[in-house]
Formats: C-alpha cells, structure tokens, sequence
C-alpha cells in the first residue's frame, strides 16, 4: 500500500514538474475546463430565465445538483482523465507493452502515470459553485453532513472511474475504435438531470442499470434533505458493483492484448 | 476548368471510400446522438411541465428544434478536420502538395464533402429507428420558402463550419498543439451556435449580438429558418447577406493563415 502511495506521489511531482514547463498549456487547459463548466451553468440559468422548477428543483437546487456533478468530473478530469485517454491510444498503438513490463498493477500503473493541475484547480471551482448555490438556498450541513456529502463524491469518482476504463477497454476487442471515450461524455450529461425527471424506461435505465443520476443526486439530496440511508447505500453497493465489473472488464481485455508494434 | 474539377473530384471519391472504411466509428457516434436526444427529452420535458410555451414556442418545437440541430451537424459540422489538418501539416505530408498543381483547400474541402455525405446518409439511420418514438412530438412550418433558404443557409454553413475547422488545422505552423484551442473553441460554438438551447431564449441584447457572429451561422440559422424559430423572411434575407459576409471573411483568413504559415513552415519529414 505504502509502496503503491510512493508511485503516485513520484507520478504527481512528474505531472507537475511537466505541468511547469508547459505554463502556457496549463493555463489554456484551466480556461477550456472553466468554459465548459461556464456553458452548463449558463444553460441553466437560461432555462431557468423561462420556468420555475424542473422536476421540483429550484432554480439554485439545480445549481447545487449541477456543481455536484461537475464537481465529481473534475476530479475524474485531474486524477485520472489523461492517463486513461493514453491508455486507449497505447492499446491501439502497442506502446501499452510498457505498463506490462512495469513491476506493480496494470491498472493501477496505467491509471495513475499523469495528472492534470488543471482539472483539479477547477475541483476549487466547482466547489464554489455548490457553496454559493448552498449560501442562495440558506442551508447550514452540519460537519457529519459535509463528510457524507464527501465520502458520497468519493463513491461518484470511483463510479465514474469504472465506466470509463469499461468504455476504454473496448479498445481491447476493437482496435479501431477511436473517440471511444465519447460515451462515457455521453453518459455524463445524464449525471446532470434530478432523479424525480426520469421515467419508466428511463429511470430503469439511468438510474437502476446505469448509476450515473445517483453519482450526483445522492451527495445533493445529503446536502438539501440531510443523510438518507436509501440513497448512501445505493451509491456505495453501485460503487462497489461498477469497480469490480472496470477491473474484471480489463482484465478480460487484457488477455486479448496481443502488442500491435514491435 | 474541368481537368481541374476531375482532380478533386477525384479526391472527393477517395475521401469517401476512406470514410467507408470508418462507417462503424460514425454509426456508434450516431447511435450515441439518440442519448444527447434523451437528454433533451427528458430535461426539457421536466422544464415544460406546467408551462404551456418556453420563449413563445411549445415542447414539440423545441424537440424538434434540437432534432434538426442534430441532423444538420452530421451535415454540415466539422468533425476532425482541424486534427486531420494539424497531422498533416505536423508530419509533413502537405510537402506533396506544395510541389503539385493541387489547392490545398479545395483538396481538404472535397474530402470534407465526402466525410458530410457519409456521416448525414449514417445519422438517418438511427432517427429512422426512433422516428415513431418522436412523430407525435415534430411540428414543422408549413410555409415553403423556408426549404430552398433553409438549404442555402446550410450550404453557407457547411463553408463556415469547415473553414472555422481549416483556420485552426492552420495554427499548427504556429503551436505544435491544437487540441488547447479547439476544444475551447467547441464550448464557445455549444453555446453561441445553439447546441445547448434555441438562442432566441437568451437576453434580447445577447441574442442581438450572437446574430453579428460567425457560431450563430454555424448550424443554428438554417435550423431556425427549417423550424421556424425565425418568422419573418426579412430577418432571413438580412442573415444570409451577414453569413455570406461570414464566409468571404473566413476565407480570406484561410488563404492568409495559409501562405503566412508556410513562411514559418520548415518542411520536415514528408
């Protein structure tokens, strides 16, 4: 455990070493990630220019739901987006035969080799977003509640985490699957919507089979209604459910692996 | 003149059999659309509950509304354009045709065309599938002349879209990464091109000013002249001299971007 905390700590002061050098593309990279998180706080406030609730949510409940999501994104964006988005490209490519000769887990070694400062100096931002959204709506959590609300973001990264190394993984059976990476950005957006919106097929689908409405409406119900068991032990049986099916996935794919270079 | 036609279209031929080859990556993409259409079904479902018109329009408009945007980016939206070029220019492999008769751009642009009529024919396939889901939904205008002006503006916007695409391709003689400014630019169209809600529902002064730049003529002007989101045909005759205006501008910025970077281009590899 120690040993595998020192890797990531050694990968760490190489991003940001990297990150350093590149001063004028860490800075772009903050600003592409602060506009895109500016067009989806935009678009709710236009939405919300027009009506007053969707679904039951206020304008600032929406806010906060929303902020939740982005939130969970930037730090899938900072800890593991570039080393992931390799990972698909080295598979394609054969350079993948590096991490195979690397002395620790695969997944592990390939998941951790890059972090982005970027996306995790725009967590601070997101999380501004869900204060003032929580400043607008007058609510005072509790320190137990801020914890869950924590713990429940922990839960939503490991969920995100899952379904993007499963979308990357395909690139095991189909070499020629570029952009593959979208559907995860896809399945995203649904991240963004309340609960109380999907029906039917929907919700079965969204919101049962694919986890990514609780990921954000789990850790924001904590926040407006205080702990709900249902919902905490929903998102961490998903959690745990979606991390065993990522490793089990890769691993599949692993054995498929057969070096496209050399 | 047609010798010279004969070169790219036979460009054009090659940039469709190349894009053939990928028909899987655009069927997935295309198949992936119907969830963004679930999105919008499902968020602005939720916002119309209870309110009978959002900016003057009904739910079925503004579903429709989004359909069309849809359709008319497989069309007409540059995809990958701007990184094809940026390879190109990167690896060296336009060398070739700085020492043949052939024009960079229309080169590109034929290959473009191609890519359109490939990835437009793959996007009807799914809507096909989810058309009786949605029929009860697509309200569209009845007045005629919105077709031939429609498909005029959509023209002019697969111009804009692919030379936006082109000018970035461009920078590449400048920065050795692209990808910064693309993706920055793409959160800029989402919003200023409509792809995230109409833009008649922005603030009266905002939508006045996006109607002066180049993403309002990207895919959300021959969209609301197909939907009706535009109502007067005097507001559609002044939109098409401005994208026109759009298009002779974006061009001239193509050729100088063009022959400036190959001042700075240093020909290697090829």
């Amino acid at each position: 455990m120690t040993r595998y905390l020192q890797i990531w700590l050694a990968s760490a002061r190489y991003s940001i070493v990297r990150t350093m050098m590149f001063r004028f593309d860490f800075f772009l990279w903050a600003l592409v990630e602060l506009c895109w998180m500016g067009v989806n706080l935009l678009m709710i406030s236009v939405i919300y220019e027009h009506t007053q609730s969707i679904a039951g949510w206020s304008k600032y409940e929406m806010l906060l739901l929303v902020g939740t999501s982005l939130l969970v994104q930037r730090f899938l964006m900072g800890f593991f987006w570039s080393s992931l988005f390799e990972l698909g490209r080295n598979i394609r490519s054969g350079y993948f035969d590096f991490f195979l000769a690397q002395p620790g887990n695969i997944l592990f070694m390939a998941s951790t080799r890059k972090l982005d400062p970027d996306g995790l100096l725009n967590s601070f931002v997101a999380m501004g977003v869900v204060a003032y959204a929580a400043h607008r709506l007058g609510l005072h959590p509790s320190a137990l509640d801020l914890a869950l609300y924590a713990l429940m973001i922990f839960c939503g990264l490991v969920i995100h985490y899952s379904m993007l190394v499963i979308s990357i993984s395909v690139a095991f059976w189909i070499t020629s699957a570029q952009g593959i990476e979208g559907i995860y950005f896809t399945l995203a957006e649904f991240s963004r919507l309340p609960r109380e919106a999907f029906k039917g097929l929907a919700s079965l689908a969204f919101v049962w089979l694919l986890p990514v409405v609780v990921v954000s409406n789990a850790p924001a119900h904590t926040l407006l209604h205080g702990f709900q068991p249902r919902w905490a032990f929903a998102l961490l049986a998903a959690a745990l459910l979606w991390l065993g099916a990522a490793v089990t996935v890769f691993h599949l794919g692993l054995r498929r692996y057969t070096s496209a270079s050399s | 003149m047609f010798s010279a036609l004969s070169k790219y279209q036979h460009a054009f031929l090659i940039g469709l059999q190349s894009n053939l080859v990928y028909r899987w990556n655009f069927a997935v993409r295309g198949f992936f659309s119907m969830f963004h259409l679930a999105v919008v079904f499902i968020l602005w479902g939720a916002a119309y509950a209870g309110v009978p018109a959002i900016g003057g329009f009904s739910f079925g408009q503004t579903l429709t509304y989004f359909l069309v945007m849809l359709v008319l980016q497989f069309f007409v939206g540059a995809f990958n354009e701007d990184y094809q070029i940026s390879e190109e220019i990167r690896n060296g492999l336009i060398n070739q045709f700085l020492l043949k008769p052939i024009n960079y751009f229309l080169y590109r642009f034929s290959i473009f065309l191609a890519a359109r009529l490939v990835t437009g024919t793959l996007i009807l396939l799914p809507l096909l599938v989810t058309l009786p889901l949605l029929r009860d939904y697509l309200t569209l205008p009845a007045e005629l002349w919105r077709i031939p002006l429609g498909l005029t503006a959509m023209v002019l916007s697969a111009l804009i879209q692919f030379s936006i695409a082109y000018c970035f391709g461009m920078l590449t003689f400048w920065f050795l990464e692209i990808q910064g400014f693309v993706i920055l630019s793409m959160a800029i169209e989402s919003i200023l091109g409509g792809q995230m809600f109409p833009l008649d529902l922005l603030p009266g002064w905002l939508y006045r000013l996006a109607q002066f730049l180049p993403f309002y003529y990207q895919t959300y002007f021959p969209a609301a002249i197909f939907t009706g989101r535009i109502s007067s045909l005097a507001v559609v005759g002044q939109g098409l001299v401005i994208q026109l205006g759009w298009v002779l501008v974006l061009l001239a910025l193509n050729q100088l971007l063009w022959t400036r970077g190959l001042r700075r281009h240093t020909a290697v590899g090829g």
